[in-house]
């Protein structure tokens, strides 16, 4: 169960960060930003649109597959890695500026998850609980 | 923050708690099989179908929300989710919850926070 948490959740994290940098790419292609139609029309026009789309989906799948197990208040704070991912990704694809509350929280959610993961392994090894 | 952030904002917590909830009760539902079976069975239920309702327009607010702000506040979001999630989870599908896991699950919301404040 540890290698299919573990291995469920970093493909879902891969696909989850590839689809918010799509995302931005999307929303930086519709510039300026309108409710109407013609910014529709410009999101629809935009590649990036369609690989996030196919990014959600591969997601999807991940995330279907891993909540048949996993419990979905814990799951759904860890999937929150993605946080972190973007991050990082939106100081090197789009040269935001990361300052230190972004990296304390980075910090935060890492220690978060990393309690996840012992209590998981805890449950594991204690047969009643679930 | 303008009053249209705070709608897609708000419209974010309702849209991403429902649908999280709904993709767990298609996943846990009983007689489900294995592999393209178990997709098959979710999809002749109800629930897979609220949550991808849901999922469709978190992504249109979600789309417009990024239009408005930089991608590293859009997760400012995040925080209230993780929190509505876990209390949700609690109630209705009776989840366990340990002092670490709990720890776990608020540190995540804390550091989600920090981050969306910083940005």
């Amino acid at each position: 169960m540890r290698r299919f948490y573990l291995i469920g959740f970093l493909v879902l994290v891969c696909f989850d960060t590839l689809a918010q940098v799509c995302f931005k790419l999307t929303a930086n292609h519709a510039m300026p930003p309108e409710a109407n139609l013609a910014w529709l029309l410009r999101v629809m026009s935009s590649p990036w649109v369609y690989c996030a789309i196919a990014c959600y989906i591969g997601a999807f799948v991940t995330w279907m597959t891993l909540l048949e197990h996993a419990p979905i208040g814990p799951a759904f704070a860890a999937s929150h890695l993605e946080v972190v991912s973007v991050l990082a990704l939106s100081v090197v694809v789009f040269g935001e500026h990361v300052g230190a509350p972004q990296l304390i929280g980075s910090v935060l959610i890492i220690a978060g998850i990393v309690c996840l993961a012992i209590s998981e392994t805890e449950g594991e090894s204690a047969p009643a609980a679930h | 923050m303008s009053t249209i952030i705070v709608l897609l904002w708000l419209a974010n917590i309702v849209l991403d708690t429902f649908g999280q909830l709904s993709f767990k009760a298609a996943a846990v539902a009983p007689d489900l099989g294995e592999g393209l079976a178990r997709w098959r069975a979710m999809a002749r239920r109800p629930w897979i179908w609220l949550g991808a309702g849901a999922y469709i327009g978190e992504f249109v607010v979600w789309l417009a929300f990024l239009s408005l702000v930089p991608l590293s506040q859009g997760v400012l979001l995040g925080s209230i989710n993780i929190v509505a999630v876990m209390v949700a989870g609690r109630m209705l599908f009776a989840e366990k919850f340990s002092p670490l896991r709990t720890l776990g699950i608020l540190l995540v919301a804390c550091g989600v926070a920090v981050v969306g404040i910083g940005g």
